[in-house]
């Protein structure tokens, strides 16, 4: 349970910096604690020792993409049941279902609406 | 300057011609293809991977911030996304995001009795390329004329020149994004 006090714990995996910016002045302007990784490797090895109440993830990225840090997640004792959410510029069916099928929580089309955007993190953890 | 890619004549007797409007974001690897625009304080970004042979441009021009909030930088989100839609459309052809080369054009201010949105523009997109790490080779940005830019996304050819303002489409920013994006799915 979250409460004023304990602010919610954000993991958001993005190569591109300028969208890692946007999102850190986003989600931090509005009382979430964020953490940052570049691409799914990152956050594999970051999450390995630590723990987040929701990730926000990327799909296109260098060295893990989303999809294979979803899957990856989905396997771990630690993750298997954290929420994820996907945040992407891809629109496609096909790639939404395939995250569905990797275990995804929810699927985002940028460009976002911060607002929305942590509704949907209030509303995911729990 | 030396790193401008001569626009050659065309070898292909068969021209593709596509139009980037404001707002767009296209990519191709057809020989065949050559994109264009015309730009007022708009920006376009040129972008190719000399590796894959793929090449994309985009047309954007950033929101300036409502009259009652002064301190606030013009509104780059809409900059941002079709920055990230172009990388995304190439990098779907085999682009790879640390072979891309940049060109920038356009961010002419051609009203001096208004705000130099020209000039946001291109300060937006020179942060992006650097905050990415994708190098600029070459840059025709700001001034006070509108530019006529073709580009041939297979080969990265770029010619820009210059056009009479009134040749300048109308431009006015896009409105924040609309409802259908940004949209949250919970599966």
């Amino acid at each position: 349970m979250h409460t004023q006090s304990t602010p919610i714990r954000v993991l958001t995996v993005d190569d591109s910096a300028s969208m890692r910016a946007l999102l850190l002045g986003a989600l931090t302007s509005r009382g979430f604690a964020v953490e940052q990784c570049e691409d799914g490797q990152e956050a594999l090895e970051w999450l390995a020792s630590n723990e987040v109440d929701v990730i926000i993830t990327d799909i296109n990225m260098p060295r893990l993409d989303g999809f294979g840090l979803i899957e990856k997640l989905r396997t771990s004792a630690l993750h298997a049941e954290r929420p994820i959410l996907v945040l992407t510029t891809e629109s496609s069916d096909e790639k939404k279902q395939r995250a569905r099928n990797a275990g995804a929580t929810g699927w985002i089309v940028k460009p976002f609406d911060a607002d929305k955007l942590t509704a949907a993190l209030r509303r995911v953890i729990h | 300057m030396s790193d401008m890619t001569p626009f050659l004549p065309n070898a292909s007797p068969e021209v593709l011609r596509v139009t980037i409007v404001q707002g767009e974001a296209k990519a191709s690897t057809d020989p065949r293809v050559e994109m264009s625009t015309i730009l007022g304080s708009c920006v376009a970004t040129c972008l190719f991977d000399p590796v894959s042979r793929v090449g994309g441009m985009n047309h954007f021009l950033l929101a300036e911030p409502p009259a009652h909030v002064r301190n606030q930088a013009f509104d780059s989100d809409y900059g941002l996304f079709l920055m990230e839609l172009l990388i995304n459309e190439m990098l779907g052809m085999g682009a790879i995001k640390s072979r891309l080369r940049a060109r920038l054009y356009g961010g002419a201010n051609l009203n001096p009795d208004l705000s130099p949105i020209g000039t946001a523009n291109a300060a937006f997109a020179r942060q992006f390329l650097t905050r990415e790490n994708i190098p600029c080779v070459f840059e025709d940005l700001e001034g006070t004329q509108a530019r006529r830019i073709q580009f041939r996304p297979a080969s990265g050819q770029v010619r820009a020149r210059l056009v009479p303002s009134d040749v300048a489409p109308t431009e006015k920013p896009l409105g924040r994004p609309q409802s259908a994006l940004g949209t949250v799915e919970l599966f």
